[in-house]
């Protein structure tokens, strides 16, 4: 099962919470990231791929340099609307977003209008 | 608003009012501003298809998106299509006539209907276009001076505006675009919902770093009584980013639900 706790090791994770930091020069506090670790986790479950593993599955190698695969990403975009839908709203959605696009996975959610 | 604050004022707007519709006249003055622009053979190198962004089914307005092009697509009330003709030059020797007859090509500079007639119909314009890919570097120049006057219009008008990709084979099909014409871009239209400097001009490289005088690399000396005068006309701005702009980032995030 995966877990808060589980996910601390993975890489795409502490990129993801630098780069966050240093974009909007902040420092989360340990509650927040917490609270972040638990959204992830819970969306980990549901895809059934860990952080590390969901990255490198939505990008393919090439001599240039790692391309993003579409068709996964656009797998990936849905899987994170029916998560939101169920599982605490647009928060919940965009702290996985937050986590994709800090590991370059550019994406974004339908503006609330 | 003056000119030079037009070119000062102009930005890439990506967060808009999504509520606030763009007023049919502001959409005419923007294109009109476009047919105005400089032009090759005086040749219709660029069309544009006006879209209300409502108007389209989301199921169409997904497919239009790019990696790159996301949430301001569902902000903007307003998509211009520009889309661009290689083969607006086939016009030439008829168009290149009439701008002999109203007096902007001159005998003084050796132009007449023979000349278009017998020279720069059949050995420079009739090359151009049998070449593709010089009909369509010739066409996206020319179509890169409209839609520049277009963009310089809607910031005068008040409006936020920007050029954004997308993907062209959806664009064809949704809006019925005959085969030689290419989309190149949308421009959005929409009334900003970030401040309209943006967090301050964007950087550029360094003015004698790009412009020479007289042999590449000799630098065109920047005159700083210049920089001083543009400064206060409003054409240099204080450069990006404004000390409170990842603040104004992120309201804009959490008021629209994006992600941050």
């Amino acid at each position: 099962m995966t877990t808060a706790d589980s996910l601390a090791g993975q890489e795409t994770v502490g990129v993801w919470l630098r780069a966050y930091d240093a974009q909007w020069n902040v420092r989360q506090s340990d509650g927040e990231t917490r609270a972040k670790l638990e959204v992830l986790a819970r969306f980990c479950g549901a895809c059934g791929r860990q952080p590390d593993e969901l990255v490198a599955w939505l990008f393919r190698p090439t001599p240039e340099g790692p391309r993003i695969r579409l068709k996964r990403r656009r797998e990936v975009m849905a899987l994170i609307d029916r998560f939101e839908a169920e599982n605490g709203g647009r928060a919940a959605g965009n702290t996985v977003r937050s986590f994709l696009i800090h590991n370059g996975v550019a994406l974004s959610a339908p503006p609330l209008r | 608003m003056e000119f030079k604050q037009v070119i000062g004022l102009r930005r890439s707007i990506r967060y808009y009012q999504p509520y606030r519709p763009v007023e049919r006249e502001k959409v005419q003055i923007v294109l009109e501003a476009a047919r105005l622009s400089s032009r090759a053979v005086n040749a219709d190198f660029v069309q544009a298809i006006v879209v209300d962004r409502d108007a389209l089914p989301a199921e169409d307005r997904e497919s239009l998106k790019t990696p790159t092009t996301t949430a301001q697509l569902d902000l903007a009330p307003v998509w211009i299509f520009w889309l661009i003709d290689p083969t607006a030059p086939r016009i030439g020797q008829s168009s290149l006539k009439q701008l002999v007859d109203v007096g902007a090509l001159t005998p003084s500079h050796g132009w007449s209907h023979a000349y278009v007639e017998n020279v720069v119909w059949p050995q420079v314009l009739q090359p151009i276009l049998a070449d593709g890919g010089t009909a369509a570097l010739v066409a996206a120049v020319e179509a890169g001076l409209a839609i520049n006057q277009a963009l310089l219009a809607a910031v005068d008008e008040g409006l936020g505006t920007q050029l954004t990709a997308l993907n062209a084979a959806h664009a064809s099909r949704i809006l019925g675009i005959p085969e030689h014409l290419i989309p190149i871009w949308i421009q959005l239209l929409g009334y900003s919902a970030e401040h309209i400097e943006a967090g301050g001009q964007r950087p550029r490289s360094p003015f004698e770093q790009i412009y020479f005088d007289g042999r590449y690399g000799t630098p065109y000396e920047r005159d700083e009584e210049v920089v001083e005068r543009l400064r206060a006309d409003g054409m240099l701005m204080t450069e990006a980013p404004y000390p409170w702009r990842k603040e104004e980032l992120r309201a804009l995030s959490r008021m629209f639900g994006l992600p941050e």
